[in-house]
Formats: structure tokens, C-alpha cells, sequence
């Protein structure tokens, strides 16, 4: 048996923090995570900690050198030998249950986005002049400005998708604020392995980030941190989001950014003979990959007719492709619940007029084919997902507009032209990001998550209005 | 085969004494193939599974139906409008729709509820004076549960007997005038119900510092859980002070498990010992399966349970139920029901995305 700690408490006597063990594992055997139980004042004394170092060592650190600790860390991450990378590739797949190989291919595409070129396009995406995080810029209005992020930027973070928490976590560094993360229990590790690393590859940032954990919905802990912190940045469903909402001061900002859906579209063309295949695999893979778990991940795909391959044929070359990923990459293991839910949703697919369902016998996938039915509907997720037949992509816009505040991903094969003019629809509609098939899961450097400015909207600006530079020379020394 | 043969032979199978595995599965065919020729939804499912009368020889082929399908279909033998009884479990957030079971008559389910509720509730006492904490039929025309408490109180319930709910909820005045005519009369008393109304009134008497001293041989049955309609209890905080507030011993305490999408119901023999085993009668098999593929759970791991009622005449035999259990030497463990519950698992996507798009989903 292994045991882990989970968290990372600078300025806490470790010997002080009580432990509450969780095991992981298919037999909930393989690992002890023992997370930290810790009380309101300890949280009081962390978030305090972590304000004070960040102010003395973080918010006067040029920008160039923070990127560069964050480079080496992540450098460090990419190592396949390094013993951190050691672990996670070890025990994410055990404590999150997905495959092994999915979860090393995974991560390192995704640590990839985080080197320093990628961390520059990142800046540049939400600063014309990054330099505005270090000293006063010159403003494009006239007078100057530079950009403060918060003393304490507080995330809560959910689902178990490895490495999700970094997006954030980078972000909150670049900005140069003191971070305090809350693991969820489901991958309650990866945030404090990359902090410790940061840690050591950068002792001198060491105490301007903590990861901590509590059981979701406490709301002592909860209060205790949020009435600490500047700004709050919250993941997950909707309800969890309303609660942490319900007790924030005023006072303080909140960037919630509660579950999405997405989906795929594919036009005749991607359906010729020499395409079709290609088109099939692109979107299992967006299926298969971590199991849709991210809302990246695609719900449905709209498949036009017309091609050379229809819908419904199209539905049966996507259980195929899944079928192959299934062998690659297995499903990870489901409770009763999740499976008893894919058996009802499954069921009721079939049950729809003119619906057709094309699943596995071991029930790790299925495809639903609808020929009528074209309401928008969530799959169940864990690779289950609905084909709707639709006569012109240009349709799906239309179908799609209900859901506007839900949406997204859209996944598109489909030529250029088409491609812009379906952008431009869906945008109006409330999809945030287009992506190609096969890449809707793994989400460029610098994107916009949700459609925000993942930098600019956690920080402050402050203005010398361009006429107090007049007046102040008409004080200075040298005024004649 | 039509309806009344078939009934014929049902019901002389339920008075059984001797009832044996292969007379069960020589019924469970001919229902088979009676509810594949009848029920189209049903047989267009079946089909699809490659299950027909002529590929499914043994009952435990016979496809397991999930209730999710109650709610999108109309799974009826006999034309909807012809049925006697219709039976919906309570509304969900899934659109709103509810789950539905058809019944061209209700002679086998009588006869069912009657055999099974005089062994295991009753324990062969012939009529007892009975209070439900429960609306009646007339209240409540489409549950199963105000049925089956109506069949109790007509059918095994002494004159008095009565319902102890009214609009404004448990009638506390009236169910204390029970218990004392019981303590006064010596005559033994069964209480029956929601077991979230018999929370309502162990609060009810509670309050008014009342006790009930009830004879030997009364008797308390429960039925449902709490669904979130009563203070949450742990089953032995329930058992305990149903025990300690009626003077009615735990063994005595009767836990029944029912479902709308069935035409019988199971049963504990008593909670002297909590979670207790749980069991249906002769002419019910529950199995334990992994709900994916469908195959038997090995004993004593946790599955979904699928019954097999041959009383669901109407319908179909075999349903793949959402509740979790494990199978022992004579019966199972009822682990958790997802009915009333959030639903769990990726369901929850469903579900909250329902509730998220609001209005425009309605």
C-alpha cells in the first residue's frame, strides 16, 4: 500500500495538521491519500502566510522571472524520469481510474502548453504590453497603468481530470497573486505535487501558494477562506458554485465557472470515402479521451447528409473507431450508479422514433443514432453519445440557441468557408470556442476559457490619468 | 394464450403449496411470449436484444426492462384505455415524466398482495384493527402503495380500522384514540404506512409526551424510506424508537420493498437486526447483476437488482430496477433505492442539465 500526502501547507508545522485517510484503487487498496484535516484557525494562519509572502516576494518579482520557475517546473514535469512525473504517471491512473497510457499521453501534451514560449502567448493574449504586471505602461488613451492582481486568489477546483488544476494555478502566479487551492476529492493530488515541485525548483516563491482540502460544502472552512480572500475562482456544477456564492461578502469577486457542454459537427465533405474513416477516429477520440469528463468534450455530433456516407453509417463507423479505442485505451472502471445510468440512457435512446442504438456488448461505449429527433440532449458521458442526421449544418445553430448559456465546444469538420460561416453562427449563439475534431479535449495555449480573459479578469488596473503627469510637473523642482 | 388462461393458471400457481423451479419457468415463457406478442415497445426491445419466444428457453433470459422505460413508453398488453388500473410512481425532474404500469384487471395482483402480505405481515392472524398513515385510493387514484394499504385495511382489517391522514396531514388526536382503545382493549394494533409519515408521527406523539403501551402482537409496517419528505434516520434510530414509542419489539417491525413497475412486494421478517434480508414470494426470483452487461454478480457483491414477477401480467416479468443490493442464502440486502433520491452518477449531467436550460427543455 501506498501512502501519499495530499496538499501543500507552507508555514503550517506539518506535525500539527491532522490527516484523514482515503483509500483509492479498484479494490480501494492501492493507495492511501491521507488529505489534510485542517481547523479554521490553521486556515486563517495559511491563507495569512501565504498573503504575506506574496506580497514581500511575488508582487516585486519581474514577470520574466516567474515564468521561468514555471518553465523549469513544468520542464521538470515533461521529464519522464523525474520522480515527480515518476508518481504521477504511477498514481494519477490509479486514484482517477483511467488508463495508464491515456493519462501519460495526456499529460504531457497538456504540460506542453506550459513552457515558456506558451506561457508568453498566454500574457500576450490578454496584455498588448505584459510588462503592465511588473511597472506603469504607457496607456493607449494617454497617462499610465499597470495591472495588480489579487493578494489572494482562492480556487475551487473540481472533477478528476489530471493536471486540470494548472490552467488556473499558472494563472493566478502570472498575475502575481498568493493562490490558495481546494483539491477535490476525486483527484485530490496533482495540484500539491506541482506545488512542492514549484516549490523546490524555486524555493524563494515557495510560500506564495498553498493547496488544501476540505470536504465539499463545509461551511466553516469554506467561509474561513473566502472571507480571506480578494477573489474567487470556482469549477464545477452549478449548484456547489450558488453555495460558495451565497457566502461571499459582496465585497469580493467571484468568476464561477459552472459545467458546459459541447459538441461536434461534420459536413458531407468530411463523410467521403477517403475521409470518412479519419472523421470517425477524430471524434472517438474526443469521446474516449478522460471519458468526456471535461466540458470540453463532445455530447453530440450533427452529422450532415448528402456525403457519401450517411448519418446512420456514419453512427456505426463511430462505434467501430470506439470499439478500436476501447482496446487502446480501456474505460476506467464505473460505479453501479454510472452504469445503471448508461443502461437508462441507452434505453431511452432506443426508445425514441427512429432511433437506433449501436453499443458494446461489455458496455464500455455506446452510439445512439437519432434520424428525427434533433432536440439538443446530453449524453450520459463515459464514451456514450448521440448521432443526430441533420439536412445542412446551419440547421444546428437554431437547434442550439435554448442552450445558450451551456454551451461551449463545437468540434468541426467541415472546409474553410464553411467553417467561418458556421463560427459566426454559433458564436452568436454562445458557443466560446471551435475547435477541430480530435482536438476538442486538448485546448490550445493562451484559449479563452468560457470566453474570458483568464488573465485580465483576475487583475486591477491602476491609472495615472494622463493629466496628473501635467500637473505634477507643474510641482516638481524643475518648473519654471 | 389469452389474458384469462394465462390468469387461470397464475393464480393457481400463487395458492400453490408445493410451488416448484420448473412450473416457474414453464410460466415465465408463456408470459414471455404472451407480453412479446402483446406489448409492442416491449417486443420491439426484446427483438433487438435478439430475445424472442424462440431464443429464450430459461427465465433468466427473458430481457430485464429498465424502469427508465415505464416513464418514455406504454408498456401495456391491453389497449391503455382498457385498463382497470393505472399505477405512476411520483414525478420527477427527468421532463416531468412519470412512470406507468398498466393493468387489465387486478384479480392476480390482489391475489398476490393477499398470499404474501397474510404470511409475512399478518403471521396468521386472521383480521387485525389497523391504522394507515397514508392517503386513500380515492386521494390518491394512481398509487400503488394507497391501493395496496386500501387492500390491507378491506381485506385484513378489523371494523374501525382506518386512515390516519388527512389534509392537513397525520391526524395525531386520532392515531393516540387508537392506541389507547388498543392498550384499554388488549386487542393488538398494526400501524401501517410511509415510513416518512411514521416519522411524522413518532414527532407527533413526541411532542405530546405520549408513549403507546400497545399488546403483545401488534404490529408496525414501513414502507419507502424518507425521500427527503422527514428528518433523515439511520435505520437503527428508526427501528429503536419505533420500538421504544409503540412498545411494539423490533422483530415485530416489518420493512416492506415495492415498486409501481411490479405487482408484488417483498418483505423482511422483521428488524431485530438492521439492514434486515429482504425477500419476495414463490412466484417472484430477484438476481443481483452488473447493470452494463446484464451478468449475475458473484454472492455477497454489490449489483443492481433485476426481479422477475410473474403477477406483472400485464407488463412485463423482468425489470432491471436502479437499487443497489447483494444477494444472500434467502434474499437480499436493499442497499439503496435511487427512486426519490437526486439521481446519481453521470446521470447527474442529464438531470442538471435539465434543470440549467430551465424553461426551454419544458
Amino acid at each position: 500500500m501506498i501512502v501519499e500526502h495530499a496538499g501543500y501547507l507552507p508555514g503550517l508545522d506539518a506535525d500539527s495538521v491532522d490527516r484523514q485517510a482515503k483509500a483509492y484503487g479498484p479494490e480501494g487498496a492501492e493507495i492511501s491519500v491521507l488529505l489534510p484535516v485542517l481547523h479554521e484557525k490553521q486556515v486563517v494562519q495559511l491563507v495569512g502566510h501565504v498573503r504575506e509572502q506574496a506580497q514581500l516576494k511575488l508582487k516585486s518579482r519581474p514577470l520574466g522571472q516567474i515564468i521561468d520557475a514555471i518553465d523549469l517546473t513544468v520542464s521538470r514535469l515533461l521529464d519522464r524520469q523525474d520522480p515527480y512525473r515518476r508518481r504521477m504517471d504511477h498514481l494519477l491512473p490509479i486514484i482517477t481510474g483511467y488508463d495508464r497510457e491515456m493519462v501519460r499521453l495526456g499529460l504531457t501534451g497538456y504540460l506542453k502548453t506550459f513552457r515558456k514560449p506558451q506561457l508568453q502567448r498566454f500574457l500576450a493574449e490578454d496584455f498588448i504590453n505584459p510588462a503592465i504586471l511588473d511597472s506603469f505602461q504607457p496607456l493607449p488613451k494617454g497617462g499610465l497603468g499597470r495591472a495588480f492582481g489579487p493578494k489572494i486568489l482562492t480556487h475551487v477546483w473540481a472533477g478528476n481530470v489530471p493536471g486540470l488544476p494548472l490552467w488556473s494555478l499558472v494563472a493566478g502566479l502570472l498575475v502575481k497573486a498568493g493562490n490558495i487551492g481546494k483539491v477535490p476529492t476525486a483527484e485530490p493530488m496533482f495540484a500539491g505535487w506541482f506545488s512542492q515541485l514549484f516549490a523546490e525548483v524555486a524555493p524563494e516563491l515557495a510560500d506564495c501558494l498553498a493547496v488544501v482540502w476540505w470536504q465539499g460544502g463545509d461551511e466553516v472552512l469554506e467561509t474561513a477562506v473566502l472571507n480571506e480572500s480578494d477573489l474567487v475562482l470556482g469549477y464545477g456544477r452549478n449548484e456547489s458554485l450558488a453555495a460558495i456564492q451565497s457566502r461571499l461578502p459582496i465585497t469580493k469577486r467571484f468568476l464561477a465557472f459552472g459545467h458546459k457542454v459541447s459538441f461536434a459537427m461534420v459536413s458531407a465533405e468530411a463523410l467521403n470515402a477517403s475521409k470518412v474513416c479519419a472523421t470517425a477516429r477524430l471524434v472517438a477520440y474526443d469521446v474516449a479521451r478522460y471519458d468526456q469528463q471535461g466540458c470540453y468534450a463532445p455530447h453530440m455530433v450533427f452529422v450532415e447528409r448528402g456525403g457519401s456516407v450517411s448519418p446512420e453509417r456514419f453512427a456505426q463507423y463511430l462505434a467501430h473507431e470506439l470499439a478500436v479505442f476501447e482496446e487502446k485505451f480501456p474505460l476506467r472502471p464505473l460505479s453501479l450508479e454510472e452504469g445503471s445510468a448508461i443502461v437508462s440512457w441507452r434505453n431511452m435512446e432506443e426508445m425514441i422514433p427512429g432511433g437506433q442504438v449501436f453499443s458494446a456488448a461489455s458496455g464500455s461505449w455506446a452510439v445512439s443514432y437519432q434520424a428525427e429527433d434533433k432536440v439538443f440532449s446530453p449524453s450520459c458521458l463515459n464514451r456514450t453519445i448521440r448521432v443526430v442526421g441533420i439536412d445542412a449544418l446551419d440547421q444546428v445553430p437554431a437547434i442550439l440557441a435554448p442552450f445558450s448559456a451551456l454551451l461551449q465546444t463545437a468540434g468541426i469538420a467541415a472546409p474553410p468557408e464553411e467553417l467561418v460561416a458556421l463560427a459566426s453562427a454559433l458564436g452568436e449563439v454562445g458557443v466560446t470556442r471551435i475547435a477541430a475534431i480530435g482536438d476538442m479535449t486538448s485546448p490550445e495555449a493562451g484559449w479563452h476559457h468560457d470566453g474570458r480573459f483568464n488573465l485580465l479578469d483576475l487583475v486591477k488596473v491602476t491609472e495615472i490619468d494622463g493629466r496628473a503627469e501635467g500637473s505634477a510637473d507643474r510641482l516638481a523642482s524643475y518648473d519654471d | 394464450m389469452v389474458y384469462d388462461d394465462i390468469t387461470v393458471d397464475l393464480l393457481s400457481f400463487i395458492k400453490a403449496d408445493a410451488p416448484n423451479n420448473d412450473e416457474f419457468n414453464r410460466i415465465a415463457l408463456q408470459l414471455f411470449a404472451y407480453q412479446f406478442a402483446h406489448n409492442q415497445p416491449f417486443a420491439k426491445f426484446a427483438r433487438a436484444r435478439g430475445k424472442t419466444p424462440r431464443t429464450v428457453t430459461s427465465w433468466t433470459d427473458i430481457p430485464a426492462v429498465p424502469i427508465s422505460a415505464f416513464k418514455a413508453l406504454e408498456m401495456t398488453c391491453c389497449r391503455p384505455d382498457e385498463a382497470e388500473a393505472i399505477f405512476m410512481t411520483s414525478g420527477t425532474t427527468l421532463g416531468r415524466l412519470r412512470g406507468k404500469s398498466y393493468h387489465q384487471s387486478l384479480s392476480v395482483y390482489d391475489a398476490s398482495m393477499h398470499r404474501n402480505f397474510s404470511e409475512r405481515f399478518m403471521g396468521g392472524i386472521e383480521r387485525l384493527h389497523m391504522g394507515i398513515l397514508f392517503p386513500t385510493v380515492e386521494e390518491m387514484p394512481n398509487s400503488s402503495l394507497a391501493y395496496y394499504l386500501d387492500l390491507a385495511v378491506r381485506d385484513f382489517g378489523l371494523p374501525g380500522s382506518s386512515h390516519l391522514i388527512g389534509e392537513a396531514g397525520i391526524d395525531i388526536d386520532r392515531l393516540i384514540a387508537d392506541l389507547v382503545r388498543a392498550e384499554t382493549t388488549g386487542r393488538p394494533y398494526a400501524l401501517l404506512g410511509a415510513s416518512f409519515s411514521l416519522v411524522h408521527a413518532l414527532d407527533g406523539m413526541e411532542k405530546r409526551g405520549y408513549s403507546a403501551n400497545l399488546p403483545a402482537s401488534s404490529r408496525i409496517l414501513d414502507t419507502g424510506g424518507f425521500k427527503g419528505q422527514s428528518r433523515e434516520l439511520t435505520l437503527n434510530e428508526f427501528y429503536d424508537s419505533l420500538s421504544h414509542r409503540f412498545n411494539v419489539p423490533r422483530s415485530q417491525c416489518i420493512n416492506m420493498y415495492g415498486m409501481t413497475e411490479l405487482s408484488s412486494q417483498f418483505y423482511d421478517d422483521g428488524n431485530a437486526i438492521s439492514p434486515s434480508v429482504k425477500s419476495g414470494p414463490h412466484w417472484v426470483k430477484t438476481r443481483v447483476v452488473n447493470p452494463l452487461t446484464g451478468a449475475a454478480m458473484p454472492k455477497g457483491e454489490t449489483g443492481v437488482l433485476v426481479h422477475t414477477d410473474l403477477a406483472h401480467v400485464n407488463i412485463v416479468t423482468t425489470i432491471l430496477t436502479e437499487d443497489t443490493g447483494i444477494e444472500t442464502d434467502d434474499g437480499f440486502f436493499l442497499l439503496g433505492r435511487a427512486e426519490g433520491t437526486e439521481a446519481k452518477g453521470c446521470s447527474m449531467a442529464v438531470d442538471e442539465f435539465l434543470r440549467a436550460a430551465g424553461s426551454a427543455v419544458a
